[in-house]
């Protein structure tokens, strides 16, 4: 009821989409973490990445912000296309899909990442920037989209979640960068997804690499070979 | 307009006989929905009336080692299934005086007590199956619990109430129904209402094979009147179910607004137009998934899980 009133002046459509492609990017950050074939983590990956241009086109038309078309068209084709496209290519050489690498049950992933995720959403939420401007639930998910990201990383065991983990903590960044500060110099957000395309291509080469090595995309041979 | 008003208890008697007249109908009809989509002809719409008639002038057989509570507790569940549409808008948009006396929870404890009296019949027999059945029925609903707990925790800061009346006026306006936080409850409770009824992702409602059966499978060993009534209440929780979806998080529009007889009457039809909709929507998942496996169900369960608690953490800031 008091909810009611309060929606009814609800800041922006900006404030409303910002939340709305926020959640969705956490989403399908959970359905990464526990998706099993590495071919639908990838669709998750251009996805999401979908979602946070999606965005950038939803800020640039309602701050009349020129630059961030350009960025959003340039994530559009970088992380929507290219980046999975790469990946598939290494996948089809390597068609080893690996079904099981998570190091727990999907459904402890799972609650370890709601724990984490929480976490990042209550220490924003309780850090003293808040602003009519500002979409904190928006930060805050961003917050909690990178430290799923981190768990990702660590909880599966294999080369295609390691590397879209990563790309897919830069979706993160880029989330909150875009609702943080949406006119940030082109220059400075050309320079991450610059970034982004070294880090596809070092981790291209790591997984074909590792893949001649090992025959495998796991990374479980590499714990054996240690001591 | 100048119509018969009826007295408040009567319109609770009109839900009740609502639930209990229409359920096996939709039931019916999603069955025969579900048959189309897969080309096949489909069982007569109104079949369950006829196998709940046809149960009813059959005998009871009691399994020896059973004792009286065999046979009391399908008339307890059924009791329980009675009682629930008292507390939920089935057709007002207004509380009703009886809609006080149970909140979400109250209404989640007495549908727990009807699933737990079942699963005692069925821990009564002797039948390997029937036990195997009410054990993993008894897992899997408190593997449940938390989810709808979290619903609940986001209905209460929505409306700082837990009266499923309040939540749907609350989420009446469009507005307030497209919030974040409502549409990740509301889809979390959607998948509970999923597992709940026993459909495709945590079980094969249709199917007969023993082995993947959860709650199919703890009403195995009864027979005659006792089964009629498991199987009406059965269609009767899955109706109060798709009542609390529909009518209290989902699309709460539709349901009467005063008390003349015509609204209230009107409210029936369109309230089974959209139970249809929903079953419809029901009966394609069934057809486009397939079964988990057991040991699988608890990701599923943890996706609801993750719906609600993320919804509860979106309110925690959103602060709307």
């Amino acid at each position: 009821m008091h909810g009611l009133s309060a929606a009814a002046s609800a800041p922006s459509a900006v404030t409303g989409a910002a939340e709305t492609v926020a959640i969705l990017v956490l989403l399908s950050e959970f359905a990464m973490l526990r998706a099993a074939l590495s071919r639908s983590q990838v669709r998750l990956y251009a996805f999401q990445s979908l979602a946070v241009a999606a965005l950038a086109f939803i800020v640039a038309a309602e701050r009349h912000i020129g630059e961030l078309y350009v960025l959003g068209g340039l994530s559009v084709l970088l992380k929507v296309l290219i980046v999975p496209a790469i990946i598939y290519r290494v996948l089809r050489e390597a068609p080893d899909d690996v079904a099981t690498s998570h190091r727990f049950g999907v459904a402890s992933m799972v609650l370890l990442a709601i724990v984490l995720s929480g976490f990042g959403i209550f220490v924003v939420g309780t850090m003293p920037i808040h602003s009519k401007l500002l979409p904190v639930l928006a930060l805050a998910v961003a917050a909690a989209v990178i430290l799923v990201a981190f768990l990702l990383v660590i909880v599966r065991s294999d080369v295609v979640s390691q590397a879209v983990g990563f790309f897919s903590l830069e979706n993160g960044v880029s989330l909150a960068s875009f609702v943080l500060a949406a006119g940030l110099p082109l220059i400075a957000e050309v320079a991450f997804l610059f970034d982004l395309l070294v880090a596809v291509v070092v981790f291209g080469v790591l997984m074909r690499v590792h893949h001649g090595r090992s025959a495998s995309l796991s990374t479980r041979p590499l714990e054996r070979l240690r001591g | 307009m100048t119509g018969v008003e009826l007295a408040p208890a009567e319109i609770q008697v009109l839900q009740d006989l609502t639930i209990l007249v229409f359920a096996p109908f939709v039931s019916g009809a999603i069955a025969h929905v579900e048959a189309r989509v897969q080309g096949r002809r489909g069982p007569r719409i109104l079949q369950p009336y006829y196998d709940i008639a046809k149960l009813f002038r059959k005998e009871t057989l009691v399994p020896e080692d059973a004792s009286f509570v065999f046979l009391v507790a399908p008339i307890v569940a059924f009791v329980c299934y009675l009682t629930v549409p008292l507390l939920i808008p089935v057709l007002t948009s207004y509380p009703l005086p009886l809609g006080y006396m149970g909140d979400i929870l109250g209404g989640g404890f007495i549908l727990a007590l009807a699933g737990f009296a079942v699963a005692l019949a069925a821990a009564e027999t002797d039948a390997p199956y029937a036990q195997l059945g009410s054990s993993r029925a008894m897992t899997f609903g408190a593997l449940v619990e938390p989810s709808i707990l979290f619903v609940t925790f986001t209905v209460a800061l929505l409306t700082a109430t837990d009266l499923p009346y309040f939540e749907a006026a609350a989420v009446r306006p469009l507005g307030q129904a497209v919030h974040p936080a409502h549409i990740l409850a509301a889809f979390a409770f959607f998948l509970v209402v999923l597992a709940d009824t026993g459909r495709i992702p945590v079980e094969t409602h249709s199917s007969t094979l023993e082995f993947g059966m959860i709650d199919e499978a703890r009403t195995l060993e009864h027979s005659g009147p006792a089964f009629a009534l498991l199987k009406w209440g059965a269609a009767m929780k899955q109706m109060v179910l798709y009542v609390i979806l529909i009518n209290v998080f989902v699309a709460p529009w539709g349901l009467a607004g005063s008390r003349q007889l015509g609204s209230v009457l009107l409210a029936i039809p369109i309230f089974l137009a959209k139970a249809l909709g929903l079953g419809i929507v029901f009966a394609v998942i069934d057809n486009s998934f397939s079964k988990l496996r057991l040991f699988k169900i608890t990701e599923f369960m943890a996706a609801a899980f993750l719906l609600a608690v993320l919804a509860v953490l979106v309110l925690y800031l959103g602060g709307r």
